[in-house]
């Protein structure tokens, strides 16, 4: 009745041809044949997604793809495998996930159950690894990872990486901006930063290009704001805190760093202190929807 | 749900640091995986006794089987020290790589991983490589370039390198050797001790089976007449010691003063 489902080579690895040894049953309409790069379980042309058993005029819209069908359990499984290997080695490199990414590289042809994959993958991700998905602004449609697990100093001895920049030139550029009333030229950051023998221009031997991390770097991974202050000559920039800085830490964590900097207490600081507090409330509210999108 | 029927284990915020910490090391020798084992203990519950390492890496596996990846134990080929990396179970290609390197850089390796694993003693030279630039995929290369592209290999430790010759990292074993096996299954070399994938080895003069180096050592171990387990000529080689974490820790021996046995003993 139907056409004989392809099988160009399914990506599917040895181990799971041991697995699964009772296959028979499940050759639906399985698409296969994908690069050996790209770890994905299809990639079929877009076409539609018509539900087999159709009747005999095989309403062919597409052109010569065979219907999807219901997935087996273990195909499901696989794609939020894959679905949460992605978002892991993506979020690595600290730049946000866009969805259009995340459909065009992982979902394929389940874009059908892409709230579902990605819930699923949420769960996991919180389970298995303690990071939380969320969306970094809404209805941004891009996605980072938060850790549950505070870091602690001793991290640093046993981690393989320099981690998240939680200490040092970032923490210090996000102080400045919170004491100065949530924003600041970048002319000041220098000024202060040039006390502390780090320059724009000059290599250092610790951050290396300070420049280019905080105007680029910074910026890409959404902890900075950074934008041009018009009618200035010469041009400057004025910096802010990005989304992920307020998803990752919090005003009240930001003072306490200053405080413990200048060996005093954030109290010492009445107006910041009262809007960190206040910060921290609006933070113990409990959320008013989940991280994933509905649809 | 379809598959094993085995009990799942629980993950604890001690697990969950611990694998967070893991997958910032590509690949990691078993005393520094104890020791991080350790480290996450003390974080969250200081008072309780740190699980036998073994059984706490298979509770981890449990969890992580629906995921398709787990943490894999293998040894290093020239030395037999035990190593850990959490490797994926669910594609057959060098996908890990693909998101840190370029496709040229990619192909690179393709390159010579191809010559390593042709090669009669498990390593490529360096200019055997680099001859092969002209032939890869991608924005080209020029020798130069590719030098440092191999050396990138070694530090994030895909490739060993020694006297100007390149072989597999043991992480590039543990992670690849499905890959490897299914790309390359006529080239391929295998331990008739352990059967599993053989770069660096030895092998018999008269019958050419193969053998790890650790394998060795554990086999021939207490054999005041070592022969090969084939044939039952005389084994002609040096018979290289069992590595012995406790002895080495002792002796205060750094690892790379350590004299591990030349591999190209065939």
């Amino acid at each position: 009745m139907l056409q004989k489902p392809r099988s160009r080579g399914r990506f599917s690895s040895q181990a799971e041809k041991d697995r699964d040894s009772g296959r028979g049953g499940d050759i639906r309409a399985q698409r296969g044949g994908v690069s050996e790069e790209t770890p994905s379980t299809s990639r079929g042309p877009a076409g539609s997604q018509e539900t087999q058993g159709t009747s005999s005029q095989g309403a062919r819209r597409s052109q010569a793809a065979p219907a999807v069908g219901p997935r087996t359990q273990k195909q499901l499984e696989l794609k939020v495998a894959e679905l949460v290997q992605f978002l892991l080695i993506k979020d690595q490199k600290k730049i946000p996930i866009k969805r259009t990414d995340i459909l065009k590289h992982v979902i394929g042809d389940y874009k059908d159950i892409f709230p579902d994959l990605l819930k699923l993958a949420a769960e996991r991700l919180q389970y298995v690894f303690g990071y939380k998905l969320v969306e970094l602004e809404p209805k941004s449609n891009t996605y980072i990872l938060i850790n549950t697990l505070e870091p602690v100093e001793e991290d640093a001895e046993v981690r393989g990486d320099q981690g998240t920049p939680t200490t040092g030139l970032l923490m210090i550029v996000l102080g400045l901006i919170f004491m100065k009333g949530n924003t600041i030229k970048e002319t000041e950051v220098w000024d202060f930063l040039r006390r502390l023998g780090v320059y724009p221009t000059k290599k250092h031997l610790i951050f290396g290009d300070p420049k280019k991390l905080i105007t680029e770097d910074f910026v890409r991974q959404r902890y900075l704001e950074y934008r041009r202050i018009p009618h200035t000559d010469p041009v400057d920039y004025e910096f802010q805190w990005g989304p992920r800085t307020n998803l990752e830490t919090s005003k009240m964590k930001v003072l306490k760093f200053v405080a413990k900097v200048h060996n005093q207490d954030p109290k010492d600081w009445p107006a910041q202190y009262c809007e960190a507090l206040a910060d921290e409330e609006n933070r113990a509210r409990p959320e008013p929807s989940g991280p994933t999108p509905s649809s | 749900m379809q598959g094993s029927t085995k009990r799942m284990g629980i993950m604890t915020d001690v697990h969950r640091r611990f694998l967070q910490l893991l997958m910032t090391h590509g690949v990691l020798e078993e005393w520094d995986v104890k020791r991080l084992q350790k480290h996450c203990y003390k974080v969250h519950d200081s008072s309780a006794t740190v699980e036998k390492l073994e059984d706490f890496i298979n509770n981890i596996n449990s969890v992580l089987e629906s995921l398709y990846i787990e943490i894999k134990k293998g040894v290093t080929e020239d030395d037999g020290r035990p190593i850990y990396a959490l490797v994926n179970l669910a594609t057959t290609s060098i996908s890990k790589m693909a998101t840190d390197f370029a496709e040229n850089e990619l192909d690179l390796f393709r390159k010579a991983l191809e010559l390593i694993i042709d090669s009669e003693t498990g390593f490529a030279s360096s200019t055997n490589i680099l001859n092969l630039v002209d032939q890869l995929k991608g924005k080209k290369m020029r020798k130069k370039e590719a030098e440092h592209v191999l050396q990138k290999f070694v530090q994030s430790k895909w490739l060993i390198e020694k006297e100007g010759e390149f072989t597999l990292h043991g992480r590039a074993i543990l992670e690849m050797e499905q890959y490897i096996r299914e790309t390359y299954p006529d080239a391929v070399k295998v331990c008739n001790i352990c059967h599993g994938l053989l770069i660096q080895g030895q092998s018999c003069e008269t019958c050419g089976i193969r053998m790890h180096l650790p394998c060795v050592a554990k086999y021939f171990q207490s054999s005041p007449e070592p022969r090969c387990p084939h044939c039952n000529d005389y084994w002609p080689h040096e018979i290289p010691e069992v590595f012995n974490p406790e002895k080495e820790r002792e002796a205060g021996v750094s690892k790379s003063s350590k004299k591990s046995l030349r591999s190209r003993q065939h």
